[in-house]
């Protein structure tokens, strides 16, 4: 099954991490059909700990090109967390859960520079 | 009684004691009690004793102390205290791993079941806290666990890190430093007896070397027994932008239904299975996905008969080239106001979608035709499609443009249209945008004749907290109207009076006012509009008065899941005329989405 189980999301919250890297914290509401914000910024080798929360319905967090895909729980049913490590680039993250009828906008990019 | 922080102290440690035992031992020692809670013999046996007469655990001197049922339950529940807290410090307070534990030993004596519940509930129901430990349920029960430590496990075989026993903030951090916390992908590669030590390959071909104490603190599975877990923990590591892990195609199903009850005035109600809409879609790859949506509204479709509707609605393929530029063809929304592409029941409030959205933007408004869509940056994005036109020889005084969407169907495409929207979603909460759809439409007449039509839409929703508040204006224009009822005139035999100008707006707020409380989410709302599909008519038309409209709409919706609603409205609508009026309605309705 490609989305995870609330508990396993605490797994993927606790993912190995490199204990020296520069960390920050960023988080992210989904709502048909956006992500706020869309856009995030940091430097290489920074740990991301991306807090993620719904404003609606059930959406997924897919990390084009990795394995990051998990599933944010609906309004009020908490948080989802998942730490990324990225190294120079641009990664484009979507949502990876049919959410309705403009499911396909619903992206974003998280932009790592040297 | 409530037990106090020391029984619940005692019987905690009972309870971990006791998890240490092998068979036949059932007795935990009352040496090793006294010493885990670091009180002298005496001071535990005393103890003990009182917690015997309170039927909570069964003392036999000089052999050990064992919890009973009800011993265990309570046990159980501090443990589940303890572990709920830790995982919310972590997770919603940004706490570190190995600063939570001694928080949790004030607070698991003091939280309300009440409160436990709601953070458990919050928290996704979750299994085990940051270090692994199981999270009992609230029935005080635990889920067995499968685990070897990495002094037991398979030498070479792969195994994942499930469970730190040790809460030591130094042996946490020591764990954290050598990349072993739960969640991660080992191996064994050799223990040393002579040395005391093990040679563990960690995640990226890293090696580390630990003493066999910490080694037997860690609790692995082996990868094969532990295959979900495998599947769901996400490796938290670099990615290689050039070497993206491609993702196999994919087919989902969701969809929304819509049921109401609408009670005019002085009439009878009527109970309408309005939507019934399926959306299937199939990721081809990570880059070309297909997204269909089929309608069928009012419950049953009979051949050439004015009632229900079967529909595409949607069936494109999208090829995402970039964030900036991607192209879709196929059936597509017009992206035009805030429902047309955001219309899941549960998003807006009101049995009826808007009449602005009805009558002056073709909610639900969909055509064949292909363009490009994507986000520009700082919180911009857009879309741009070039469709099939609309059929002005449908038009009509009433319902403005709404029987002019030729659907797709074996659509004339002498013509076409053009239609776009450029949007704004920088802010948290904000989605103000505005929108365009043009075209010529007089394709069928003979000799054919141009009948321009242009739709301008603004809109914006804006949503925190509790509250939501939207706006939309919408106006259309329908150059050589006066040609256009000539032409209709001679067809039908009747001036259908179609006007050159169609405008409306509404506005609305809602609030919800009770949130995230246990059987549901409760909010309440008002919305007024005006409307009027003569606004302007073209030459020789007279604007009739009973189309210059205004509505009030206020109701509440319950929504007992985030994604069902169950709505309720009372409408007001009234027109400038004296002699034709519309009555006010009650509606109840009922939507949900999967």
């Amino acid at each position: 099954m490609r989305h995870f189980s609330a508990s396993l999301i605490v797994a993927a919250t606790l993912a190995a991490q490199p204990a020296e890297s520069p960390r920050q914290v960023v988080e992210i509401t989904a709502e048909r059909f956006v992500f706020t914000p869309s856009e995030v910024k940091t430097k290489a080798g920074t740990t991301l700990e991306i807090r993620l929360r719904s404003d609606d319905t059930a959406h997924g967090f897919h990390i084009v090109g990795t394995d990051v895909d998990l599933e944010l729980p609906k309004r009020g049913k908490g948080v989802a967390t998942v730490t990324f490590t990225p190294t120079a680039g641009r990664y484009t993250f979507e949502c990876s859960q049919l959410c309705g009828a403009g499911h396909e906008f619903m992206r974003g990019v998280i932009v790592a520079t040297e | 009684m409530l037990p106090s922080s020391t029984v619940e102290n005692y019987l905690k440690a009972i309870y971990k004691g006791a998890s240490t035992l092998t068979p036949p031992h059932r007795l935990l020692p009352m040496g090793q009690l006294a010493s885990a809670l670091g009180v002298v013999p005496g001071t535990a046996t005393t103890m003990v004793k009182a917690l015997a007469e309170s039927g909570l655990v069964e003392y036999e001197p000089y052999s050990g102390v064992a919890l009973t049922a009800a011993g265990h339950k309570l046990a159980a529940l501090v443990l589940r205290r303890h572990r709920l807290v830790e995982l919310f410090l972590v997770r919603l307070m940004g706490y570190a791993w190995d600063e939570v534990h001694d928080e949790a030993e004030q607070l698991e004596h003091v939280v309300s079941d009440r409160l436990i519940d709601r953070m458990d509930e919050m928290l996704g129901r979750p299994e085990v806290d940051p270090h692994g430990d199981p999270i009992p349920n609230a029935d005080g029960q635990v889920k067995p666990q499968e685990s070897q430590t990495l002094m037991t496990c398979p030498i070479g075989a792969p195994v994942r890190v499930t469970r730190v026993v040790d809460q030591d903030s130094a042996f946490l951090r020591f764990v954290d430093r050598h990349y072993l916390k739960p969640g991660a992908a080992i191996q064994v590669e050799e223990r040393d007896p002579s040395a005391d030590s093990v040679r563990v390959r960690g995640e990226g071909g890293r090696l580390i070397t630990i003493g066999t104490r910490a080694a037997s603190k860690l609790l692995v599975q082996v990868a094969r027994t532990a295959l979900l877990l495998l599947l769901a923990v996400v490796p938290a590591l670099a990615q290689d932008p050039a070497t993206p892990a491609a993702r196999g195609p994919r087919t989902s199903l969701s969809g929304y239904m819509d049921f109401h009850y609408n009670k005019p005035e002085f009439a009878d109600g009527s109970l309408d299975f309005h939507r019934f809409v399926l959306l299937v879609t199939h990721s081809f790859s990570d880059r070309i996905r297909f997204v269909s949506e089929i309608e069928i509204e009012h419950a049953l479709v009979e051949g050439g008969e004015e009632k229900g509707e079967l529909e595409l609605e949607q069936a494109y393929v999208d090829f995402l080239l970039s964030r900036r530029f991607n192209v879709r063809a196929g059936m597509m929304l017009m992206p035009v106001g805030i429902i047309n592409e955001r219309h899941e029941p549960p998003v807006y409030y009101g049995v009826e979608r808007p009449f602005v959205d009805t009558v002056i933007v073709p909610t639900t408004w969909f055509e064949t035709g292909a363009g490009i869509h994507g986000e520009v940056g700082r919180g911009w994005r857009y879309r741009a499609f070039v469709t099939a036109p609309l059929n002005a020889a449908e038009f009509s005084a009433d319902e403005g443009i709404r029987e002019g969407k030729q659907k797709g169907s074996q659509a004339n495409a002498g013509r076409v249209g053009t239609t776009g929207r450029l949007e704004y979603v920088g802010l948290r909460g904000l989605t103000a945008g505005a929108s365009w759809w043009a075209g010529r439409s007089g394709f069928e007449f003979r000799p054919r004749f141009d009948v321009p039509a242009t739709v301008a839409e603004a809109d914006a929703r804006y949503s925190r907290n509790r509250f939501e508040g939207r706006a939309q204006f919408a106006q259309v224009w329908i150059d050589n109207a006066d040609l256009l009822n000539d032409a209709l005139t001679r067809r039908v035999g009747v001036d259908p009076n179609i006007a050159r100008v169609l405008r409306g707006f509404y506005v609305e707020g809602g609030y919800r006012f009770i949130e995230a409380a246990r059987f549901g989410d409760v909010g309440a709302f008002v919305r007024y509009e005006n409307f009027d599909t003569q606004y302007r008519m073209a030459g020789g038309g007279i604007a009739l008065p009973q189309f210059d409209r205004d509505a009030w709409m206020m109701g509440a919706t319950y929504w007992p899941d985030p994604d069902i609603a169950i709505k309720s409205d009372y409408t007001v609508v009234r027109n400038r005329s004296g002699f034709i009026q519309v009555p006010n309605s009650f509606n109840l309705g009922l939507g949900w989405w999967f």
